[in-house]
């Protein structure tokens, strides 16, 4: 147990059941009352957000999640195939759960996952990637405002607005919240 | 290297508080200046304050507080008979976290009007903020108010009629049809904050100042009720989503205040034992003043000068600020 007080970004929750790792917090001390919490919760398994409001000092039921290394096999379109890398152990995860990561993760990689007892509840996903030029078109001419820019796809099939001097089989690094081109990375 | 310094907020600052006197001053009020330091405190059992004691080996200790507000001292001058009087003083909140829109130590403007009510003090309050505009304030400061009551937006963006919720366990039950869990023993206020928390404050408009009225009276304090109904005669107002701005028709009744502090003490008392938190001794000196007919206003004016001058963070108006300070 821990004082909701107590709860970060990134605390994990057992709420009615079911794991939540918390996604915004943020504290509230109306004019006249008790101090609460404002909390976004998101469930790992089922992608729900919960808005829950918390007294600073209720109890709150936290729970041990713990760091495994995980390897990117494969999608099929509905579930994401990953390997344990210290077991060997395979598990199929709904790629619902985990929005655009089929775009940001490469297969045969290993990353970084959240666990709480089997259940992934997160995966580390670098704030910057570099990608592979796989498609390029042709520049677009006449946008003049943001300069000349076209759209190229990457090996994992993330499309990504980049200049113009960009072409296909160059490296790219690409900023993974946005989703926008940062520079050319010349090896 | 030298720490930075956001100089420009300063010069805004120093602007702020040359054309807040000149507005009062102008319209007749008496700008005060009493203790930051205080021997007695109104009980408030959500509000942790900062103690400290005076040392003296001939006239003998005694504990004082930092202000959490200079509320107590600013009424018992204009029970003597002052005119309109207005305050800008430091006050000091412990325990409360830091963050974009804490500090604990913050500055507040305080103004009590002779006379006023409610709507008085509205249009009052955006004559000022007139007067505070800046060059690059953001358009929506320019905009009329929006005056609605705090259940007019419960219906609007909780769905929950609070005359229909006067009922303790009835609110209880529309809190978790909502998904919130309130405390099994949970007060009445402490569920509508929140319901109000989480489904009412986020929604107000930012398009416009928003000044919430009418307020719950089982939210107790200092604020008149309103007869005949479950109200008390009470507004706050909104910028950006961030509450800036508290205003009372203040208590008269002496009887009603004192019963007040006695039950707020009480419950202080009973909420703090075992907890470790300190207790004020503060019981045997609750001030009894006959307050005159007045409508009083505090506003944080860290929050005001963000919200004047578009910044998202109360560490930017501060040179420094609570963190910065812990760090040193």
């Amino acid at each position: 147990m821990i004082k909701a007080g107590q709860i970060d970004k990134g605390t994990a929750l057992l709420i009615k059941g079911q794991p939540f790792i918390c996604i915004e917090r943020e504290f509230v001390n109306p004019g006249k009352g008790s101090a609460f919490v404002r909390l976004k919760l998101k469930s790992p398994s089922t992608g729900q957000v919960l808005s829950e409001t918390m007294k600073s000092q209720d109890n709150a039921e936290d729970i041990t999640v713990e760091d495994r290394d995980i390897q990117y096999l494969y999608n099929d379109g509905t579930n994401f195939s990953f390997m344990n890398v210290e077991t060997f152990d395979q598990m199929e995860v709904p790629m619902a759960n985990f929005p655009d990561y089929e775009y940001f993760m490469k297969e045969g990689e290993t990353y970084r996952a959240t666990f709480w007892e089997d259940q992934l509840l997160d995966i580390l996903i670098p704030a910057k990637i570099v990608f592979t030029v796989a498609e390029a078109e042709e520049a677009v001419k006449g946008d003049t405002v943001q300069g000349a820019t076209k759209y190229v796809t990457t090996e994992t099939g993330l499309r990504v607005r980049v200049p113009i001097f960009i072409k296909q089989g160059e490296k790219i690094r690409v900023n993974t919240e946005t989703k926008e081109y940062l520079e050319r990375v010349n090896k | 290297m030298l720490p930075m310094f956001d100089l420009e907020s300063q010069k805004q600052r120093g602007m702020m508080y040359r054309r807040i006197r000149d507005f009062f001053d102008g319209r007749g009020y008496l700008e005060i200046f009493t203790p930051t330091l205080s021997p007695t405190l109104i009980p408030e059992p959500t509000i942790q304050d900062f103690e400290t004691r005076f040392v003296n080996e001939f006239v003998g200790d005694r504990d004082f507080y930092l202000i959490p507000s200079p509320e107590i001292f600013m009424k018992e001058v204009l029970a003597c008979g002052s005119p309109s009087v207005y305050q800008i003083s430091q006050c000091f909140r412990n325990s409360e976290q830091l963050g974009c829109i804490h500090n604990p130590e913050f500055t507040m403007l305080e103004y009590y009007t002779l006379g006023f009510d409610e709507k008085d003090s509205i249009a009052l309050t955006r004559q000022l903020i007139d007067a505070l505009l800046m060059d690059d304030c953001p358009s929506f400061m320019k905009e009329d108010f929006l005056v609605m009551s705090v259940n007019e937006a419960m219906i609007r963006w909780a769905g929950t009629d609070l005359e229909e919720h006067q009922d303790r366990r009835r609110l209880a039950r529309r809190a978790e049809e909502l998904g919130q869990s309130p405390a099994p023993d949970e007060a009445w206020d402490d569920i509508f904050n929140r319901i109000f928390i989480t489904y009412v404050e986020p929604e107000l408009p930012r398009d416009r100042i928003v000044v919430l009225t009418d307020y719950p009276y089982q939210i107790d304090c200092l604020a008149q009720r309103r007869p005949g109904t479950p109200w008390r005669s009470r507004w706050e107002m909104y910028i950006a989503g961030i509450e800036v701005a508290n205003c009372y028709s203040e208590e008269t009744d002496v009887e009603v205040t004192k019963a007040y502090y006695e039950k707020e003490y009480a419950r202080l008392v009973s909420q703090r034992a075992g907890t470790g938190l300190p207790i004020p001794d503060v019981s045997d000196r609750f001030p009894t003043i006959e307050v005159p007919p007045s409508s009083g206003v505090a506003i944080g004016l860290d929050r005001l000068l963000m919200c004047l001058t578009g910044r998202k963070d109360i560490r930017d108006v501060l040179l420094f600020p609570f963190d910065r300070l812990m760090r040193e």
